[in-house]
């Protein structure tokens, strides 16, 4: 019997997806975990897998175009099967594939720390001004943060809408290249009996994984292949091209729209279209601020180093914490607040940006939520986003400080009340004590949603947030 | 008449249904049972059941036989009332029918003694079965449905059972020893009668189209098999093609096609075993919207389910392979899908393979040259049971282990056993593949001493290139 292999919905915003290249055709035997096609989707580039075995008998959508999810692309044959038998035809379609993203370019590098000396490169990742002592020095603080040249933080995904369709364990990035294979468990004591078939614990020992960060799906929780399977292929859902040089297209040429790049074309008119922006700017005296980060790099009070986006982070998380309608969305008329903070932090890829999340800020300490932006920002050079990473935000901040921005607007993520856009910490005269002197000041700026926040609110919560960043101990208790 | 209300009906009382029905009965369902036939289906009464008494009866006579030639020990004329073979099997099974209608009464479960068929996707029409009363209900109304009306003995264009021509149907309860048998078809039931008619010194020709016994079998077990056969006495043509038959005198002709080369076999008996076809006819499943696919066998997905959302297939009428066990564990994994208490799914490469001849075959997942084919990089440990210490023993040494594992992980990916007892031995693989144990568990577990299980340890080792015995 024939099967058909369907366009599968890949994230919870996924509407269609273009086939890059098929890596099968007509005639081709196919077995479980090969790779069929290359697929675009809204997200990433993906590698469709099949679960099933068989034959390849009719690729049904060409390369280069696209389908919506759940039109058939191809059909398949059953091992054993005759060709030309009729599709199968049952009422719940198999799904025979599944994906795995594909880096379209290998050779790409996925080292994750810029150096602050190259303002002219976007960055996903935080340097330390002990790493670079000139960037504290030259009067242009970066920010620290890693910030896209233009912020569209249109991959943000709607917390309302419904889970993706990919499974998530509680997963946790695994470096193979820093992480020497664990020795074989000793088959005795606590370690032995951890839940895990002797079958799984060989591939996670040959993966590099360690065994108790894999969800168990057998009897009681049990370890076993498959969860390791669901795992590595997890690792690798969400692989971005990480943004090295801005994209740009030839003077005169004309540039097919990614999916992503629809996306975020669909999501950034449709905020501009149904939410009355207004924004609001305040300048803050980060004097306080660049001390207390030399502090706690200088005690190294922490294992994780904290940047300046953390700080400002945490920060905003404070803020939110208090104005509660900054933490909201506007939806069927009425407004709702969200019962957690869950701040995305926008970072530029090739074509676009993503925006991942930290989830519950309130709840995270300083390092803590130092240490969860440096896991996503690594994971943006490297891949293996969890769906629930890239989804489910409530606020977002857009940091442009490394490009050494003076002042900027953002737009709001729909579903969303507002957005922060922080720019760089420059050297500026300053009024202190009745005299002119020379500061280190940076420039928030809020976008809000009049239709939820009115001007008074938003004043007051980029007060807030002044109020914390200048007095900076404060970040260490809440 | 009145109709009746279950939130389970299930069409067939065979090791599928019955199974699946008591077990909906644990999980709380109001569960009905459709049988036209006799409660057990046909493992109970036509198949397994009674086959295996049959069997017995052949190993029985075939120790008593090496008694006299191989241990010393005198036998006089061994004299065999061969109706009394077919009755204790016949008895067999008739204990363990009333068995299966003692568990529907203990766990609550309706028997109708009828034949069901599907009016709508909820509901089951009740029509009088042959030789049974009519009915006191009509229609059963059903909140979900299940199929498994199992398989029937499928025959050849222009074969006619009677007059010494028989399937396993008719050969179970065939009071008679024939003089001479052909068997056509060498896969498990043709190989099981040959072996039980051979043993009672019938003369036996086994007709195979394939180049092997026990086609898609491991091709090492196959012949090791017919050497075994042979050794008994039994002609074996492989490769010979059925084209026809007709009676000439006492004595079938069968005309055979061997590549080409016209061929014939004479023999006064005829047993057809050339597979068996899904009952899926007659059930109504046009009316309910069930489709029906290749072979005949009706289309489910993972969770059992048809192409009509409220019925659910299991069992032979749904795929193969054709066996009791897997169709006991559909049951189960079927009902407990509908409940919301199981994920989607069945591992069909954890079902063992039982043949139950002499020597006995017993396999589980994929052979070697399947795991080849799936381009797996495979090792295989095998172990002769002249190896083993047991068998030498008990003079059992025919057959072998055969282990075959990934070289990745050394995970088991299959086992095949011929030899004594091996459908006995073959659980702790199927246990093994189930707990995803690799060689190095298996082989490194004590295994009793001195038993034939022993050569799975031991073929365990070998596929590490560590066996100690060989």
């Amino acid at each position: 019997m024939s099967s058909e292999i369907t366009m599968p919905k890949l994230s919870d915003t996924m509407e269609e997806g273009k086939i890059i290249h098929w890596l099968k055709h007509p005639g081709d035997s196919i077995r479980h975990g090969d790779a069929i096609a290359e697929v675009e989707t809204d997200k990433a580039d993906m590698v469709l897998e099949s679960f099933d075995e068989g034959v390849l008998e009719e690729i049904r959508l060409p390369e280069g175009q696209s389908a919506p999810v759940g039109a058939v692309i191809a059909i398949m044959r059953k091992p054993g099967d005759q060709p030309g038998a009729a599709p199968n035809a049952a009422h719940e379609p198999e799904e025979p594939a599944t994906a795995i993203p594909t880096a379209r370019e290998p050779e790409e590098p996925v080292t994750a720390i810029p150096t602050a000396r190259e303002p002219e490169e976007p960055m996903t990742a935080i340097p330390t001004a002990r790493e670079h002592p000139a960037a504290a020095e030259n009067g242009e603080h970066g920010n620290g943060l890693a910030a896209p040249p233009q912020f569209h933080p249109a991959m943000s995904a709607n917390p309302s809408a419904a889970p993706t369709a990919i499974p998530m364990p509680p997963a946790r990035v695994v470096h193979p290249e820093a992480q020497a294979p664990a020795p074989r468990q000793i088959e005795s004591g606590e370690a032995a009996k951890l839940k895990a078939s002797p079958l799984a614990r060989r591939a996670a020992e040959e993966a590099g994984i360690d065994l108790s960060t894999v969800r168990g799906t057998g009897p009681d929780g049990r370890v076993t292949k498959r969860d390791i399977d669901n795992f590595l292929r997890e690792q690798q859902m969400f692989r971005f091209r990480r943004l090295i040089a801005p994209h740009e297209g030839a003077p005169g040429s004309r540039e097919t729209l990614s999916a992503m790049r629809k996306t975020i074309a669909h999501r950034m008119a449709l905020s501009k279209r149904e939410i009355p922006h207004f924004y609001v700017t305040v300048e803050i005296d980060m004097e306080e601020a660049v001390r207390f980060k030399n502090s706690l790099e200088a005690t190294e009070l922490f294992d994780e180093d904290v940047s300046y986006n953390d700080i400002i982070i945490k920060a905003t998380a404070l803020a939110l914490s208090r104005f509660t309608r900054m933490n909201a969305a506007f939806e069927n008329d009425g407004i709702s607040i969200y019962p957690h903070i869950n701040i995305g932090v926008a970072v530029a890829v090739e074509d676009g940006l993503i925006v991942p999340v930290i989830h519950e800020c309130e709840r995270k300490s300083l390092p803590d939520i130092a240490r969860h932006a440096h896991r996503l920002v690594a994971k943006a050079a490297q891949g293996g986003f969890t769906a629930e990473e890239l989804s489910g935000g409530t606020f977002t901040i857009s940091n442009m400080g490394m490009l050494g921005i003076e002042h900027f607007s953002a737009v709001i993520v729909p579903g969303q009340a507002a957005i922060l856009a922080v720019s760089a910490i420059k050297d500026r005269p300053l009024v202190r004590n009745g005299q002119i002197v020379i500061g280190k000041t940076m420039m928030v700026t809020v976008s809000c949603d009049h239709r939820v926040i009115d001007g008074v609110v938003a004043g007051r919560f980029l007060q807030e947030i002044k109020r914390f960043l200048e007095n900076p101990a404060s970040l260490l208790i809440g | 008449m009145a109709n009746s209300r279950y939130d389970l009906v299930v069409i067939g009382s065979g090791p599928g249904g019955y199974v699946a029905a008591i077990r909906a009965r644990q999980l709380e369902m109001r569960v009905a049972v459709v049988e036209c036939d006799r409660p057990g289906g046909v493992c109970l009464n036509w198949g397994c059941i009674p086959s295996k008494a049959l069997l017995n009866s052949a190993e029985t006579i075939e120790s008593i036989r090496g008694a006299a030639q191989e241990h010393g020990i005198e036998v006089g004329e061994i004299r065999v009332d061969f109706p009394r073979v077919i009755a204790r099997s016949r008895d067999a099974a008739e204990k363990l029918s009333r068995g299966v209608r003692y568990l529907f009464k203990k766990n609550h479960v309706d028997l109708y003694e009828a034949r069901g068929e599907l009016t709508g996707p909820h509901s089951v029409a009740l029509k009088p079965a042959p030789d049974k009363p009519a009915p006191e209900v009509s229609m059963l109304e059903a909140e979900k449905i299940l199929l498994a009306t199992g398989s029937g003995e499928r025959l050849f264009a222009g074969m006619q059972i009677g007059d010494g021509v028989m399937t396993s149907h008719e050969a179970l309860i065939h009071d008679r020893i024939p003089k001479s048998i052909a068997v056509i078809g060498a896969g498990a039931v043709g190989l099981e009668f040959a072996y039980f008619y051979r043993a009672f010194g019938v003369e036996v020709t086994v007709i195979e189209l394939e180049k092997q016994m026990l086609p898609g079998f491991d091709a090492e077990v196959a012949e090791e098999l017919r050497r075994a056969f042979v050794k008994r006495g039994v002609k074996v043509m492989l490769g010979h093609g059925y084209k026809s038959m007709e009676k000439r005198g006492a004595q079938w002709s069968i005309a055979l096609d061997a590549g080409g080369q016209p061929a014939a076999v004479e023999a006064e008996a005829v047993l057809v075993a050339v597979g068996r076809a899904p009952l899926s006819a007659a059930l109504g499943l046009e009316r309910a919207g069930v489709e029906i696919g290749r072979g005949g066998f009706i289309t489910i997905d993972d969770s059992f389910r048809t192409s009509a959302p409220s019925i659910y297939a299991i069992g032979d009428v749904a795929r193969t392979p054709l066996l009791a066990h897997k169709a006991s564990a559909e049951g189960v994994a079927a009902v407990e899908i509908m409940a919301g208490i199981r994920e989607p799914g069945f591992d069909l490469l954890s079902i063992a393979g039982c043949i139950y001849c002499e020597p006995e075959v017993a396999t589980v997942g994929l052979t070697e040259a399947q795991a080849r084919e799936r381009g797996i990089d495979v090792k295989v440990g095998k172990i002769p049971f002249r190896a083993i210490g047991k068998a030498v023993a008990v003079n059992q040494t025919e057959g072998f282990v055969k282990l075959v594992a990934s070289r990745q992980y050394s995970e088991v990916l299959g086992c095949q056993i011929i030899g004594h007892r091996a459908t006995d031995m073959i659980s702790e693989v199927v246990l093994g593949r189930a707990l995803e144990t690799t060689t190095a568990e298996i082989g490194k577990t004590p295994h009793p001493h001195p038993t034939l299980s022993e050569a799975i340890m031991e073929a365990a080792l070998a596929a590490e290139d560590e066996a100690i015995n060989y």
